[in-house]
Order: structure tokens, then C-alpha cells, then sequence
């Protein structure tokens, strides 16, 4: 007996010190943590998991918190989650810790969150104990919906503001969230530590921004530690408990999910009323469909089993869900047979922007197929439609909530599933209104009517519009004001934020901003300007279809939707950049622009006269035939238009809107 | 009767150079202030010859030797005639063996000329590049456009018939008038056979450096197309046939059969400081490259210690093989026959046709664009003159 025991506690001691280098190296490895974590530690190993089930039934809403930290860009916001969890033993301080809960590599890589991440952490105050939980929340404005998700899920939230940068556009329309969702806000400034640090003219702002006291605010440095002694008790003493009852029937909030290829989809719920364990049979209120409860826990920082999650309580829930499909962000559950009033708020996941993509060679479209069906199991925010060009053949119409969420798709998709992928230019929902009182969305310019269908049947066309928030210093002003108005924007306000900060609001298409509208403004105002965005509806515009024709056929891919009055430049320009990006070849290649049955400009990219290599002798041989392979393989990566070969950029030239 | 030998090749890379060309990538290097210790290169050159041709001498026979560089005319034409006679000792000279020595046309190697004859030499080749003798200067190059033409007279004397010249076009400034007038004066002087290259701006040369910080121009590409049309269409009318992309000669005896041996896949051994080889090993039946040490005093010390110079050796698969059988066929007008191909020299997996090899449907495409001539199914491809100057298009859609 006693030999076993010993026995016993050696196994577990290995397992530990393995644990903790499995999550030594995941602090320090980019990539998917969490499914690294998965891998490492086994589901086989699932009976050890249940042994160590914890009980929290004794942290009742009075000693939960629920928080968010929302911050700009490089605000801190990740640093700051690093050290609560490393002061609450959560992860041990190892100095590797940086950004812990940022798992994605393009999180990483681009200092942003894309899927939000939570963590449970316990703590002591005034001689009690305290459940508090930090619920992340993606740091752009492409995710607000999930932002908004993730908010309702707390009671309160730290605002953390760069006491050297100041409050910026991002940080405006975060708390404009939170303040929509009645959210306690706790003003904190970081990098106080910093030589530039303008701790008072930073508070200053917040105070004119907010409207909220900012007399008493915390000063921070996550970097070193500074001030963080003071966060958990601020969130504590200054958020209040939730709300709720644990008598009240099941009530809960999904706000995060994502798929794990051992257990299917797992969902992370705030608990709004009464509890819910392994066994349980829950209801989700959008679909009706019901799933039995497998396990729940809480993430700390990994998922760790719990008895039973309750009232006023944040955790994970698995309960045998198939795909993320089937789980919305914003959804209520309840038990089976005790129906609850839903949560509001829920609304699906909306596209903003469009884009085709299809496989450079048509024989990768089961891989690439493959690919987009394993990465939207994780991201359900992304809408796929089959799609099939004449010139590029069968791909796919995928919507997008911005342009950012584009990027991180297109990004994820080349870098873990290696995709030779061709992606067209994006574009916006338009909306087309016909005289028979129907209506359409347009998803991709190929479908846009001609000139003639507009005449004839056509009552208006719509597009989406954006309300733009610019935070920049005051000597930027002529230049944002230029900006905004050379892309179509309509002016409502500009104010002060202090003697030096300015805040721009403006009305514009959608459409121009997924153009170079942000690398404009940052190279206008030299970085200093910081911009956010918020749907605004959509408005009557005098919208054309503007065609691409190569050596005189129209090539359906590279049609753009624009203004009538960018016409002309655009379609200069954009005759102007193909001409530079394709390639000459054996035949002249004459690029055409047309709008309404009328060329707007023609570019013509020369026969090749000559590319035979001078000089081939015995010493030249190698060095001929390895840049021969070279030019093979970038052969590969061309399209195949009728003749033509047209390099990836030529499909990214195709920007309708407003250009210099 | 013997059985038939296989040919091979021999190129001996003689390293050094009394000026430095600002275009030349080539391995090379000044004549030290010391003078060149020619004994020593000689020992080094004749221990590497011994190595590298003694598993060759059951069944092949040289059919050519080449002396290129550097500047082989600065070479002893004593120790020449030693290298020439100890590889015929070890692989035997064929009846008509081609030996050629390349050549800068100063003064002092002119005078030279009779003594290479002397050594063995057949075929005298010399480097003129360009007659503007502003252009000579600013390339670095230490003659004059008349000096040039006075080695060029004396060569036809003493080699008639087997005399190439080198010039280069597409220099800056350089006008297609201009090229057209050079031309025509080096078309007096030729006697058999000439070599004109796009002028080729090689990364790692003075050349390349001068025209990334916009020191030098590059003629635009249409431009020197131009000169490449003119070049063919002016030797064209004075009898000199283009063979291939940058030769031409007077007759098929004048042509340079070393060259011909690497476009057509024949087996070379190189010897030299960077020199490379290529060849079917005796011993294992499997195709190797080799390369020489690049640098001089490395590769003598090496030579003298081992017996070669050589850095690194490489196998030549049967997919390389096929396929550089294709890239330099298609570099001569005469272009590449089935039964060649068939019988390349490399492959080891058995015969491919090049029906079977290549992609049918892009070469009839290309035939019926008049950019390649084939006759029955492929029995044999060859580019047209206008697909001669495009044809690193051609290849990359018609190999597999």
C-alpha cells in the first residue's frame, strides 16, 4: 500500500515538472498554444484531469469580479495581463512571459488580439478570498462585435491609457462600448516609468474625453511591476459583484469560443443565474439545439476542470459541440425544460468586406478547400460562399468584419496551411435596390449591374458608410481634413481633447477605407494619428462598375465598383499599375479601363524582344540552370489569363477608391 | 578494329590577367608585382591534368582542348605545348582536335602569336570587346581598338580560317549606328569566326556596382535588342552563319567544336583554379560535376599535395541531365535531334524521347508561332531566329 502510494506521488511529480516545461516552452514558442497544450498533455489522460477537479462553489457573487482591460495598440494591455497573472501565481514569473494570453503568431506578430482569452485568477483582499476573472477583449475595432460580447460577459473595466502616447482613437471607442454596456470604468495609466511619460496632461485628456474623474487614478508600470499592487484591489472595491441568483434557473452568456480537435468546440459562458455540471443538459436559445454537458472549469491559465460552475462565475463549458458554427457569440443557454428570458444584444456575425479567393492552380482546390474549412472551424465570424470566376475559375467568396480580419485570414491561411492562395481586392457590400421593390447585396463587382440594368431597372444604389473617429496631434489637422474629404468623408466634428489633441469625427463610404486610407494616415500625420470606426448605415451614391480588359476581353476578377466621380483617376491609375506589374511576354498586352462602354485609359506592357541569356559555357552551366528553376517556380505563382500571365499584385491593383 | 572512343573535352583555366575588366565575372586575377611563378601554376596544372584525365584514357579521345581565363596568352608558350602533350600522353588527340587559346590583343601577346602555333595551339581567339578606344579605357581594359585589329591580321595569318574574334555590344552611350559601324570594320578583319555577347551586367563585377548607384546607364532592353537584330542580320549578308545565340561562323570547320561540345552534353574535364568538369565516372557509371578552388594559391597547394584542385563534386540526376540537354540544345539554330537527346550522355534510367519529355502541346504551340521549327514527331527541335531570342520564355513552358 504504501509502496504504491509512493509510487503514485513520483508519477505525479513527473507529470508536473512535465507540465511545467510544456508551458515553459509555449510562453516562449508563438504559434497555437493552446492546441500545443492539448496535444502535450493528452485528453487520454482525462481521468487524472477529473481527480483534479476543483471546487469554487464557495466563491458566491459577492466574491467574483469580472473585468476587461481595454486599451489601444501597445497600450500595455497584454504586459498588465501578464503581471496579474504572474502576482496571482497563475504562471510563474519567469521573465518569458510576454503576452501570455495573445496565442495566435499574427497576435504576436502584430500586437493585437484577435480571439479573446480569459484567465481565472484567486486572490486574497481584506482578509477574504476573491474569484476575479479577466476577460480579454480583441483589441480592434474589425472585432467589435466580440468586443461587445466580451464586455457583457464583466461588471467593469480598467481603462488603460499610455501616459506618453495619451488616449487614442482606439481608446475612444472602446470605452464608448463599455459605456453602452454600463460597465463600471477604472481610468489606470501605464508606462508612467517612461522618460516621456505625461502622467497629468494624459489624465487631463480622459477627463475632457470621458467625462469621468481621473483624480485618483492609478499610476502603472507593467514593464516593472510598478503600481500592479494596486489593480486587483481597485477591480475589487471599485467593480461591482454580479448580479444573479443561485436559485434562479440556469442562465448563462456565451461569449468566446474555439474548436479543439480532441473535444470538439469549446465554449467559454458567463454565468448569469443558478449553476451548471457535467451531466447537464443545456439549450442554446438561437438554435434550440441541446447538448449535454461533458465538463466545465475555468481557464487558469489553461483549462482546468471545476465541480460545478455558478452564478456570477466565468469558465468553459464543453458540451459535445460539433462546429463553431453551431456556437454564436452573443447566444444565451438554459437548462433543457427551464426556459429564461434571452440575454439581449445577439446579432450574428455581419461581413464589412469581401474578397475571392482561389487557388493559383485549379488542382490545389480540395487542399486549399480543406484549409479554409479547418481555419473558419475556429473563426465563425468569417462567411464563406462558393464563387466561380471566368478567369480565375472555382474559388470562394469570403466576408470579412474588416480589412484587419481579412489580413489575419489571409495570413493564417498561407502560414499554417502553406496556401498558394490568390486573393482579389476587397470589397464592400453594396446595395442595389430595384423598381420592383426587391433588393440585392452585392458581394463581389462581377455581379454589379451595367450602366444599362441601372437605367432600366434599378431605383437606387447603396453603400455602406463608416463613422471614423482620428485622434492626432493639433499640427496634423490640415492634413487629416485633406484626408478625410479626398476620401469621399463628410466632416460632423473636431474638438479638443487638450491645448494639442485633436478628435475628428467623420461620415465616410466604407469602401474607402478598406483602400490605403490607414497607410495614408499614417503616413500623413507621421504615425502620430490613431483612427476607429463604427458602422453607419448605408446612404444613395452614384456608383459605376469600372472593367478590366486585357488584350480586349473583360476580365471578371479584376472588375471594381467605385464612385462616378474617381472614374477617371482610378482608372488611370489603376491601368497604370498593371502595366507595372505585369510582365512582358512574347505578344503586347494592352491594358484597358472601362466604365459605362467607355474606355477610361489604355496602357500597353510591350512584346519581349529578347531574354536569351549572352553567355552559356561550361563554368555558366550550373548557375543557367538553377536560375531557370528560379524563374519555374515564380512562373507558378503567375495566373493564367486566357495568355496572359498576371502576377498576385495585379489583383490587389484593382482599389476603387479615392487615390493621389 | 578498336572500338569507337567516347569524345571528350579538355578546358585548362589559366588563371591571371594583366588588367581587370570592369564588366568580367569570371574567376581571375592581376598578374602580381612579383610576376606569375609560371613554373609553379605549370606544376599544378600539369599534376591536377594527370588526376583528373587517367581514369579517361581506356575509352575516350580528346577531341578538343580550350584555354580560357583569365588571359591564357600570357601563359609560356613552352609550358602550353608541356600541357598539350601530357594530356595527349594520357587520353589521345583526335586526328582533327580542335586546341584553342584565348587571347587580349596587346602588343606583347601578338607577339607571341607564332610561338603558340608553335606549341600547338589550332585556333587563336582574341578578345577585342569594342574598337572605341574610350570605352576600352573606361572598361579597363589596357589596348587600342588598332592594336586589336593588328592582332586580329596577324592571326589570320598564321591560324586562316580558325581565327575568333570577341566583341561585346551595349555599352553606354553605345548608339545601334555606332555598333553597326564597329561591326562592319571587325567583319574586314574576321577570318572565319566571331563571338559578339550582349554586354552582361554581372552582379559582383565593378561594372554591376557602378550601375545600382547610378554612376553608368544601362541601354534600354529594346535597345539592345536592336543591336542583337542588327548583329545577326549584318554577319547574315558577310556570309558568317549564326549557329548560336552569340557565334557565327564563315563554315560549320570554322566553328568552335569545344563550345558545341557543351552545348550538345559532350563530357569535359576542366583543370584550373575554378574550373568546372563534367563527366561520366569511370569507376561508379554515375554523372558528376565537379568544381575547382577558386582561389590561385589554394588550388596550386592543393594540386601539389593531392593532386587536384577540386572543391566540391555534385551528381547529375537524369531529370538535370534531360534537362539541360534541352536548355543548350536549343542554344544553337541547329537546335537538338531526337536520337541526341535520346542518347544523353548523363541518363541512366533509360531513354526518354523528347516527344515523351517535353510538353507537346506548348511546342506546337510555339512551331505553329513560328518561334521553334520540328520536323516529323519531334525527331528534332530547333528554334527559328526569332525564337532564339526569346527562348528562356520558350524553355520555361515547354519543359515539363
Amino acid at each position: 500500500m504504501r509502496r504504491a502510494w509512493k509510487h503514485s506521488l513520483v508519477g505525479c511529480a513527473l507529470s508536473c515538472s512535465q507540465r511545467y516545461k510544456t508551458w515553459q516552452s509555449m510562453a516562449t514558442a508563438c504559434g497555437y498554444l493552446r492546441k500545443a497544450s492539448m496535444k502535450s498533455e493528452g485528453y487520454a489522460s482525462k481521468a487524472d484531469r477529473l481527480g483534479a477537479e476543483i471546487d469554487i462553489t464557495g466563491y458566491t457573487p459577492d466574491r467574483i469580479r469580472n473585468f476587461s482591460i481595454i486599451a489601444h495598440i501597445d497600450h500595455g494591455k497584454s504586459t498588465l495581463a501578464d503581471r496579474l497573472l504572474e502576482t496571482t501565481g497563475v504562471i510563474t514569473k519567469s521573465g518569458k512571459n510576454k503576452q501570455v494570453l495573445d496565442k495566435l503568431k499574427v497576435e504576436r506578430e502584430r500586437g493585437i488580439t484577435v480571439k479573446a482569452q480569459s484567465a481565472s485568477m484567486f486572490c486574497e483582499h481584506d482578509g477574504r478570498k476573491y474569484l476575479v476573472n479577466l476577460i480579454d477583449t480583441p483589441g480592434h475595432v474589425d472585432f467589435s462585435y466580440e468586443v461587445s460580447r466580451s464586455l457583457a460577459a464583466c461588471q467593469g473595466t480598467i481603462l488603460l491609457v499610455d501616459a506618453a502616447q495619451g488616449i487614442q482613437a482606439q481608446t475612444v471607442a472602446n470605452f464608448y462600448l463599455a459605456f453602452g454596456e454600463g460597465l463600471a470604468v477604472i481610468p489606470m495609466l501605464n508606462k508612467v516609468d517612461l522618460p516621456t511619460a505625461e502622467p497629468d496632461r494624459a489624465a487631463l485628456q480622459i477627463e475632457s474625453a470621458f467625462e469621468i474623474d481621473a483624480a485618483n487614478i492609478v499610476h502603472l508600470s507593467a514593464k516593472t511591476g510598478l503600481g500592479i499592487n494596486r489593480v486587483l484591489p481597485s477591480v475589487i472595491e471599485r467593480i461591482p459583484a454580479p448580479s444573479g441568483s443561485i436559485d434562479a434557473p440556469f442562465k448563462a452568456l456565451l461569449f468566446d469560443t474555439w474548436y479543439d480537435k480532441y473535444v470538439g468546440v469549446v465554449c467559454l459562458m458567463a454565468i448569469k443565474d443558478g449553476a451548471v455540471r457535467r451531466g447537464d443538459r443545456v439549450v442554446s436559445m438561437h438554435s434550440g439545439t441541446r447538448y449535454e454537458v461533458m465538463e466545465v472549469g475555468i481557464m487558469h491559465p489553461e483549462q482546468r476542470p471545476a465541480t460545478q460552475l455558478q452564478v456570477g462565475q466565468v469558465g468553459y463549458v464543453v458540451c459535445n459541440m460539433k462546429s463553431v458554427a453551431e456556437a454564436h457569440v452573443g447566444d444565451t443557454f438554459h437548462k433543457d425544460k427551464f426556459p429564461v428570458v434571452p440575454l439581449p444584444g445577439f446579432a450574428p456575425a455581419k461581413s464589412m468586406v469581401f474578397a475571392g479567393v482561389f487557388p493559383l492552380d485549379a488542382g490545389e482546390f480540395d487542399k486549399l478547400n480543406e484549409s479554409i474549412q479547418k481555419l473558419t472551424l475556429n473563426d465563425s465570424s468569417v462567411a464563406v460562399h462558393k464563387e466561380t470566376s471566368a478567369a480565375l475559375g472555382q474559388g470562394w467568396r469570403l466576408g470579412f468584419l474588416g480589412t484587419l480580419h481579412m489580413d489575419v485570414f489571409r495570413q493564417r491561411l498561407e502560414e499554417e496551411y502553406d496556401a498558394s492562395v490568390l486573393v482579389t481586392a476587397p470589397t464592400v457590400p453594396y446595395r442595389v435596390q430595384y423598381k420592383d421593390g426587391t433588393s440585392k447585396y452585392i458581394q463581389t463587382p462581377a455581379d454589379f449591374p451595367t450602366a444599362i440594368e441601372i437605367q432600366d431597372k434599378v431605383d437606387a444604389v447603396m453603400e455602406p458608410f463608416v463613422l471614423a473617429t482620428l485622434i492626432f496631434p493639433e499640427q496634423y489637422l490640415g492634413a487629416m481634413l485633406e484626408l478625410c474629404t479626398m476620401h469621399r468623408g463628410d466632416i460632423h466634428t473636431h474638438t479638443y481633447l487638450d491645448e494639442s489633441r485633436v478628435m475628428l469625427k467623420c461620415r465616410m463610404p466604407t469602401a474607402e477605407m478598406v483602400t490605403d486610407f490607414y497607410d495614408q494616415l499614417k503616413s500623413r500625420s507621421q504615425g502620430f494619428a490613431s483612427f476607429d470606426y463604427e458602422d453607419n448605415g448605408y446612404n444613395e451614391s452614384d456608383l459605376v462598375k469600372m472593367e478590366v480588359l486585357l488584350n480586349g476581353e473583360a476580365v471578371d476578377a479584376l472588375a471594381a465598383v467605385m464612385h462616378r466621380d474617381n472614374v477617371a483617376t482610378v482608372g488611370r491609375t489603376m491601368a497604370k499599375r498593371l502595366k507595372d506589374v505585369i510582365r512582358r511576354q512574347l505578344f503586347d498586352i494592352i491594358i484597358q479601363t472601362a466604365a459605362n462602354g467607355k474606355v477610361v485609359a489604355r496602357e500597353t506592357v510591350k512584346q519581349l524582344r529578347k531574354n536569351v541569356t549572352a553567355k552559356c559555357y561550361g563554368g555558366d552551366i550550373s548557375r543557367k540552370m538553377k536560375l531557370l528553376n528560379k524563374q519555374k517556380e515564380g512562373k507558378k505563382r503567375m495566373k493564367k489569363i486566357g495568355r496572359v500571365e498576371l502576377p498576385q499584385e495585379a489583383f490587389l491593383s484593382v482599389m476603387t477608391g479615392s487615390k493621389e | 578494329m578498336a572500338p569507337a572512343r567516347t569524345p571528350l573535352s579538355l578546358y585548362v583555366h589559366w588563371p591571371y590577367c594583366s588588367f581587370l575588366c570592369r564588366f568580367c565575372a569570371f574567376s581571375k586575377a592581376r598578374v602580381p608585382a612579383s610576376g606569375v611563378d609560371h613554373a609553379l601554376v605549370t606544376r599544378a596544372l600539369l599534376a591536377e591534368l594527370r588526376t583528373s584525365l587517367a581514369p579517361h584514357s581506356k575509352d575516350k579521345e580528346l577531341r578538343s582542348i580550350y584555354f580560357g581565363g583569365g588571359t591564357p596568352s600570357l601563359a609560356q608558350p613552352a609550358h602550353v605545348a608541356q600541357i598539350i602533350e601530357q594530356a595527349s600522353r594520357l587520353v589521345p588527340l583526335a586526328a582533327n582536335a580542335e586546341i584553342t587559346l584565348e587571347s587580349n590583343p596587346t602588343s606583347a601577346e601578338t607577339n607571341k602569336m607564332a610561338a603558340f602555333k608553335a606549341a600547338g595551339i589550332t585556333r587563336y581567339s582574341i578578345g577585342i570587346q569594342t574598337l572605341d578606344d574610350g570605352v576600352l579605357q573606361r572598361m579597363g581594359r589596357l589596348h587600342s581598338g588598332a592594336e586589336a585589329l593588328a592582332a586580329a591580321n596577324r592571326a589570320a595569318s598564321l591560324f586562316p580560317g580558325h581565327v575568333s574574334l570577341d566583341m561585346m555590344f551595349g555599352f553606354e552611350s553605345q548608339t545601334v549606328d555606332q555598333w553597326q559601324r564597329e561591326l562592319e570594320t571587325v567583319l574586314a578583319h574576321a577570318n572565319g569566326h566571331l563571338s559578339l555577347y550582349q554586354l552582361t551586367v554581372e552582379p559582383g563585377t565593378p561594372l554591376f556596382r557602378d550601375i545600382r548607384a547610378q554612376r553608368v546607364k544601362r541601354n534600354p532592353d529594346d535597345t539592345l535588342a536592336l543591336m542583337y537584330e542588327t548583329a545577326v542580320a549584318l554577319c547574315r549578308s558577310r556570309g558568317l552563319a549564326h549557329y548560336e545565340v552569340s557565334n557565327y561562323a564563315a563554315s560549320p570547320e570554322s566553328q568552335s567544336a569545344h563550345n558545341i561540345g557543351y552545348w550538345q552534353g559532350r563530357q569535359w574535364i576542366g583543370i584550373g583554379p575554378s574550373a568546372h568538369s563534367r563527366f561520366i565516372d569511370p569507376a561508379s557509371g554515375t554523372c558528376l560535376r565537379t568544381v575547382c578552388i577558386p582561389d590561385i594559391q589554394r588550388w596550386v597547394r592543393s594540386c601539389l599535395e593531392h593532386g587536384h584542385g577540386t572543391a566540391k563534386t555534385e551528381t547529375v540526376d537524369d531529370a538535370e541531365a534531360r534537362q539541360e540537354a534541352v536548355v543548350f540544345g536549343l542554344r544553337m539554330l541547329d537546335g537538338l535531334s531526337n536520337s541526341r537527346f535520346m542518347r544523353t550522355g548523363c541518363v541512366s534510367s533509360g531513354a526518354l524521347s523528347l516527344a515523351e519529355y517535353l510538353r507537346v502541346d506548348q511546342v506546337q504551340r510555339y512551331v505553329r508561332d513560328g518561334y521553334l521549327r520540328s520536323s516529323g514527331s519531334l525527331d528534332h527541335l530547333a528554334p527559328t531566329e526569332r525564337g532564339l531570342q526569346v527562348i528562356d520564355s520558350i524553355l520555361l513552358d515547354i519543359l515539363p
